[in-house]
Order: structure tokens, then sequence, then C-alpha cells
């Protein structure tokens, strides 16, 4: 009797201290149960319409994450996200079209390469504060997407590169289960970077650049290392969603793609990685489901970006730890 | 032989020429950005808009409403100078009173969100259509012996009259005279009993009022639609880049190099690789040249 009590406190224990760690991880449970919802819902919805909407908002979602990255932790917005993320999915796009090289080993290509350039843009931009780097990678999007609309003869221009998929056959479940993972393995990754010495180094520098520099950190060999690692996320992403798509346009590098990862990031509060996720499973479902909105969609996320801005920077991400602690207060239980 | 030469000078000519009277725009629109950063430290991203306002407002003024030119600028002037105010007073004076990270990079933001809005809500209210006049003028210059549109003449009249004017008004007027008092020091300003609040938005209404102006004088050349503000934005940045942000005097000569520099580069390599050389020439010259050619006093932003 008495050992079962035991063993049913050690188990309880043995619990507890994994729902520890994994939220130390960042899988608190309501995080974990979300994941697992997403996971199994092809077992209830088989719409295809629904599922693709889950993609679009998992691919969104994850841009968002990365965007935060850089954005909410070391204070420097990369203006030229959606320039990035086209020139993963140009780089995936030309290889798979011209050398028909494997299509995984195409992203990694891609991965690499727009790390490189968002490497060399950070290494020239980083060392100075603030704004600079926001002006520069804007400079660089934007040069981007004039090379992609200039040189007709390799990437067809305005009409649009066809891209083969990434796996026969091309099922829209596939994409899900991808995305799905990349959500975690990146998710993951940058979790445990935040809660590294070097997260905290981020923090230090995105709180305080003054004291953190006087602390003896060396803010620009962190800044570098962020920023290529948002930026390698950027044309992991880009390259898979081209083969997702089945075509890249320059369109794809435009301000508009910018802005909405961008609004998603900070509607889903600064500085919170998951925050933006679900922004993007919110309102990225939402204006599609309503075709009248989507003309206004950009208004939409505009003036929600300014309103979040301006009124309420904590965005999603406080609105849930505002809630979280009523709930515990009204408990009693201190949390 | 002799004929090809006479050609050649001819076409140099003309280059010259567009690259200058277009230059004449960027001037003045690149005066605003950086009268704008030098005052309010906003790294104005949406000055295009009121550029695009300002189109709008010359054209409704003047082919739906029947005005004559001159009567039309003004009204998109005065237009794009309330836009301007009602834009400070709705977005930047709550952002200055709540604001508690760092304030450049939020402003930066907010106009960039302020971008997006208005550009949507262009293409929303006005549709995809281009709204273009042929001419407000209906007459031309001779001009080195050139014939040269009359318009072109007087837009590049216009933006230096703006110019001029504005550095009167900020030389020889007590509001003027304010302004530049916060742009050196904005708590001296403060002690001195300037109403920083006034100034601040005044000073945006008439950055605004510079692009609506120079988007109203080009119609003839360039014609309204949502997103006609992107190509002057981009310039005007370039403008205050090689000048030095909030180098007002500096943004004057930077406007004709850039109004050269597009219309020679343009001719030698077409519209799309033109965008791309101005682009890398703009990166090579925020790499080696942050604080441009010409230098400026705010260290803040570059260190």
């Amino acid at each position: 009797m008495q050992r079962d009590i035991n063993m049913l406190e050690s188990i309880r224990n043995g619990g507890r201290r994994v729902v520890d760690r994994l939220s130390r991880l960042g899988f608190s449970p309501p995080i974990i149960f979300l994941l697992v919802c997403l996971a199994i819902s092809p077992l209830f919805v088989k719409n295809q319409y629904v599922l693709r909407l889950l993609v679009v908002s998992l691919y969104f979602g994850i841009l968002a994450m990365a965007f935060d990255f850089t954005g909410g932790f070391i204070n420097a917005v990369n203006f030229g996200y959606a320039g990035f993320v086209g020139l993963g999915s140009y780089t995936s796009a030309l290889l798979a079209v011209y050398t028909g090289i494997n299509p995984w080993l195409g992203l990694l290509i891609a991965m690499g390469i727009t790390a490189l350039v968002g490497f060399f843009t950070g290494l020239l931009t980083l060392p100075l504060r603030g704004i600079y780097v926001s002006l520069m990678s804007w400079f660089v999007g934007m040069t981007l997407m004039a090379l992609a609309n200039a040189l007709v003869e390799v990437t067809r221009g305005a009409r649009g590169l066809i891209v083969p998929p990434i796996h026969e056959p091309d099922s829209i479940l596939f994409h899900l289960y991808v995305l799905l993972t990349l959500l975690i393995v990146i998710y993951l990754v940058l979790r445990l970077i935040i809660n590294s010495h070097i997260g905290l180094a981020f923090k230090a520098i995105g709180q305080n650049y003054d004291a953190a520099c006087a602390s003896g950190v060396n803010p620009t060999r962190y800044k570098l290392f962020n920023f290529t690692l948002s930026c390698a996320c950027a044309g992991l992403l880009g390259g898979y969603f081209a083969h997702f798509v089945g075509i890249v346009t320059p369109d794809v590098m435009g301000m508009g793609y910018t802005m909405e990862v961008m609004a998603l990031s900070y509607i889903g509060g600064s500085g919170s990685l998951l925050g933006g996720v679900f922004a993007s499973f919110l309102l990225i479902p939402l204006f599609d489901s309503l075709k009248k909105l989507m003309e206004y969609r950009l208004i939409i996320y505009g003036l929600l970006l300014i309103l979040v801005m301006i009124f309420y920077p904590a965005g999603m991400n406080g609105l849930y730890l505002q809630l979280k602690q009523k709930i515990f207060q009204k408990k009693g239980t201190p949390q | 032989m002799n004929e090809w030469d006479d050609m050649e000078l001819a076409t140099l000519q003309d280059l010259l020429m567009t690259g200058f009277l277009r230059g004449g725009l960027y001037a003045s629109m690149a005066v605003g950005l950086a009268l704008v950063f030098g005052v309010m430290n906003i790294c104005h991203f949406a000055h295009g808009e009121y550029y695009v306002l300002g189109a709008y407002g010359a054209f409704f003024a003047f082919v739906t409403a029947g005005f004559n030119p001159i009567l039309s600028l003004l009204v998109a002037s005065a237009l794009s100078f309330l836009a301007g105010a009602v834009t400070e007073k709705l977005l930047f004076y709550p952002l200055r009173q709540r604001s508690k990270g760092e304030w450049i990079m939020n402003a930066f933001l907010l106009t960039a969100g302020l971008s997006v809005v208005l550009q949507s809500s262009y293409r929303v209210f006005f549709g995809m259509k281009y709204r273009g006049i042929t001419q407000y003028w209906n007459t031309s210059f001779q001009i080195f012996g050139m014939r040269v549109p009359a318009d072109r003449v007087i837009a590049f009249l216009i933006a230096l009259v703006a110019i001029a004017g504005l550095w009167f008004f900020l030389k020889k007027t007590r509001s003027g005279r304010a302004i530049r008092a916060v742009s050196q020091d904005e708590n001296g300003a403060r002690l001195v009993g300037i109403n920083l609040d006034r100034i601040q938005t005044l000073t945006f209404a008439l950055g605004s009022m510079l692009a609506g102006l120079g988007g109203a004088s080009m119609l003839s050349l360039s014609p309204a639609y949502p997103f006609a503000g992107n190509k002057p934005l981009i310039a005007s940045w370039f403008v205050v880049t090689i000048a030095g942000l909030g180098n007002v005097g500096g943004a004057i000569v930077g406007g004709f190099i850039v109004g050269i520099f597009e219309s020679v580069s343009y001719f030698f390599l077409g519209s799309g690789w033109q965008e791309v050389a101005s682009l890398l020439l703009l990166i090579l010259l925020l790499l080696f040249k942050p604080t441009g050619l010409f230098g400026t006093q705010i260290k803040s932003v570059w260190e």
C-alpha cells in the first residue's frame, strides 16, 4: 500500500520533471497540445482547401518566427526579408530547372546561399547601430528583386519560373508534415539558442546596447550569428515554398510580403517566437476564407501593426501572459 | 562621321537635361525627407505615398474639377500638407507619448505600416488605373536649341521655388527658426518655450507637402497610380544617402546627381538594369560612406 503511494508519487514527480524540462525547451503543455492537434488534424479534416490553408499558415508562421528571432531579440529589423525568402526560392527553383539535382540538396544550397548573402549584409552593417541594418537589408532585398526582374534570360522575369514539385506524388499532407517538422525543429533550435548564454547576450544587446558592450559582450559577433541564422531560415522556407507553389515570380520579393511577415511577428508579440505562428494561424485563414477581405488584407495588416506598435507592443503574447496570470491568481497558485 | 558626333552630343545633352530637370523633383522630395529626419528623427518610409496623394489631388482638381494648373497645384499641396499634419497627430504623437523602446526603430516601423496602409487604400479607392494628363501648359521652351515641354521646365521651377520657399521659411520666420532650434537641440528648444508638439506636426506637414507638390507637378510625366510613390521614394532615399541623413543643403546637390545618374544609366542599361545599378551604387555608398558625401551632424543613427 505504502509502496503504491510512493510509486504514484514518484511517477507524478517524474511527470512533472518531464513537463518542466519540456517547458524549458519552449514546449509547455498547451503548445504540445496544439502541435498534436495540428499533427492529427488530417484524420478529421479531409477538405483539401482547409489543409492548404494550414500549410500556408505554417509557412508564414515559421517565417514570422524566424523574423522575430532578429526583430524581437537583437532589435535589428530585417527590412528585406521577402528578398531573402525570394533568393531562397529562386536558388532552389533555378537549381531544379537548370541542373536537375536532387531538390532536397537544392534546398540546402538555397539555405546556404541565402545565409551567405545575409552574412555579408550583416557583416557590413551590424557593427553600426539599429536603423542602418534595416535600410541596408531593404536595399539588398530590392536589389535582389530588381535582379530577378532584369535577368530575363535566366529567371524569365515577370512571367515567372515554373518549379517542379519536390516530391512525387505531390500531396498536401506531405507538405503539411514537412512544414510541421520544420516548425518544430526550427523552433527547438531557436529556443535552445535563446536559452543558452548566447540568448542572454541577445537580450543584453536588445535591451541596453551600451551596457552590453560595457560588460564585455562583443555585440557584432552575436548579432551577425543571429542575423545569418534568420536569413538561413528564410532561404530554406522560401526554397521549399517555391516547390510547393510551383512557380516563382519576382513579386514574392515585394515589400508586401515583408510587411505581412513583419506584421504577423509584431502582432504575435515581439520577442515571443511562437506569437507569430499563432497570429499566422489566426489571420491567414481568416483573410483567405473571407475573400472580400483579401483586397483589404494589407490595409488590415498595416493598421494592426500600427495599433500594436503604438498601443500594445506586447502583442498577442502579452495578452496571453496577462490572461494566464489572471487565471492563476484566481486559483491562488503563484506562477 | 560628323553627323554621328552631332547626334551623340545631342543625346548627351538630352540626357543631361532630362536628368537635371528630374533632379529638381528628387531634390525637393529629399529635402522633405531630410527635414523630417533632422527634426523628428523619423526615417520616413511613407514619403512616396504623399507624392502619390499630391498626384491624385492634382489630377482630380485639374481634370475632374477643371481648375487651372496653378490652382490644382495649390490644392494638391494643401491636401498633402493637411494629410501630413493629420498623420503626425494621429500616429507619431501618440507613439512619442507611449513609446519606451528605441524611437528611431519604432517610428521607422510605423512609417512602413503607414506606407502599406496608404498604398493599399489608394488601390481600393482608385483602382489600379493610371490617371495622367498630357500636359498642364500647352507650350514648350527652347533650351540650348532643344525643345523642352513647358511642363518639365515648370515642374523644375516649382521644385526650386519650393526649396527656396522652405529655406526662406526656415531662416526668416519664427516658426521656421523654431524648427531649426528643435533639430539642433530638443531639450534646449523646450527650455526656451518652443511648443515641441506643434513644431513636429508642422515639420511633418511641410515634408509631406514637398512630396505632394512634387507628385502634382510631375503629373504629366508620371501618372498617378497606387504604387507610383515607390520610385521617387527610393530615389529620394538615394539622395539623402548621398547627401548624408538630415543634411538639407546636401540633399539639393544630391538630387541633381541622382537625377543625372538615373537618366544616363537608363540610356545605357535600359530600365531593368538601371534599377539594379542605382541600388548597387546605393549599397556601395552606404558601405563606404555611411555619413554621405557631404557629412551629417547626426551621429546617433550610424554609430
